[in-house]
């Protein structure tokens, strides 16, 4: 897991989280070491067993309610205690102001407090999503990436083999291009790995005796798609002879520990390779289906035979 | 980073770094050779037959980037690419 902190959340939420610092602007550097968040509620009453001291501390309205009820010095001790367990960060929510022990325990204790325009839960959520998007593994792999009817598919192979022309077959054909040639991957936490574009060449393709083309100008919006999860990688190669003749043999590609299926696609001249690049990724489509339905059938008539057997005895 | 894999560190020092021009010259070059040729920038580890891979490493101006090759021209490749890199891209 990479590390996240406290100044990186500030940074890329700049536009979801709606975060601004209150105090402690010095100490963003802290480390978050739990992708959850707590509300601390519990440990204002003093209950600290199982306390989630790694987590961001959001106050909501219930824990800000709570300790207005509280007497000054009840308030500060309560809050030191918390403040006290090296807490990566306290976030306000719903744009409340930091009570003035809050602010003084902030640089006593070198914590970072910010609020939040945003509501609790919606802020937990996106908070959520952002923590994940910046602690999963990421990786940068050499080949051009599509998405056929919801399937994801990254088509590698050696310069000049063919990849951006198939590719660009496939978009004739009314699929969408991700990424020419370099794609962006990252884990997600389903245990999927998601692809998209670099920043600068998104969108953009490079072919062979044209050059640079910009995809959605010429063929519109619907031809590219902001990022996909990858379903299948398929390795364009020099013919060896070797090839796998009945497809039976599932082989898989591990990328960034995700296993992910591969077919190896022998390239000759002639071959309609964005035909089969086509049928390949139809094929892994029914083979994800068909083998659910399969398995559903199968529990279905397993039931019944059981409730059969049942009923004669 | 295999085993017998060379390596050189390169100056950009054209006037715009490495923009579709100086990725195509060096796509080109790198094209005549049957070596694998990376480069690589702050982490970033590209083949040097991808223009759009060159593209992204953001070789801007007096920035240092590390070409690598392996393979049986591997050491003339770098030569080649060194050149192209010393001559400023052939931009005047």
């Amino acid at each position: 897991m990479r590390e996240i902190t406290v100044q990186a959340l500030l940074d890329h939420g700049k536009d979801t989280l709606k975060l601004k610092v209150l105090a402690g602007e010095s100490f963003l550097g802290r480390k978050v070491q739990e992708t959850a968040m707590n509300r601390p509620g519990l440990a204002l009453t003093g209950f600290f067993t199982y306390f989630a001291h790694q987590r961001l501390q959001i106050f909501g309205l219930a824990e800000l309610t709570y300790l207005k009820n509280l007497s000054v010095e009840e308030r500060r001790s309560r809050l030191e205690a918390l403040f006290k367990r090296q807490i990566p960060g306290v976030v306000l929510t719903r744009n409340r102001r930091a009570t003035r022990e809050m602010l003084e325990l902030a640089a006593a204790y070198r914590v970072p407090v910010l609020r939040t325009s945003m509501v609790t839960m919606d802020f937990v959520n996106a908070c959520t999503v952002m923590m994940d998007e910046l602690t999963t593994p990421t990786k940068r792999v050499q080949g051009t990436t599509l998405e056929l009817m919801g399937i994801g598919v990254l088509m590698r192979g050696d310069p000049g083999i063919g990849k951006s022309e198939t590719a660009l077959a496939l978009i004739e054909r009314g699929y969408s291009l991700v990424s020419d040639d370099v794609t962006e991957c990252r884990r997600t936490s389903r245990g999927r790995v998601l692809c998209w574009a670099n920043n600068v060449t998104r969108y953009h393709m490079e072919i062979r005796g044209l050059g640079i083309i910009h995809v959605p100008s010429l063929f519109g919006v619907s031809a590219i798609r902001r990022q996909t999860e990858l379903d299948l990688v398929i390795d364009l190669t020099v013919p060896t002879g070797e090839e796998d003749r009945t497809g039976v043999a599932q082989e898989t590609v591990d990328i960034l520990g995700v296993n992910v299926p591969l077919i190896t696609l022998p390239v000759r001249s002639g071959r309609d390779m964005a035909n089969i690049v086509e049928v390949a990724a139809l094929n892994q489509k029914l083979k994800e289906l068909g083998h659910d339905a399969a398995k559903e059938l199968d529990d279905k008539i397993i039931d019944r035979l059981s409730g059969v057997g049942r009923g004669r005895r | 980073m295999g085993a017998g894999e060379l390596s050189r560190e390169l100056k950009v020092e054209n006037e715009y770094g490495i923009h579709a021009r100086p990725a195509a010259l060096i796509v080109k070059e790198a094209g005549r050779f049957s070596a694998e040729i990376y480069l690589e920038k702050d982490g970033n580890r590209v083949s040097c037959k991808s223009i759009m891979g060159l593209m992204t490493v953001e070789g801007f101006p007096g920035s240092r980037v590390r070409v690598s090759a392996s393979g049986a021209d591997a050491e003339a490749a770098l030569d080649a690419l060194e050149a192209l890199f010393v001559a400023k891209f052939h931009e005047s």
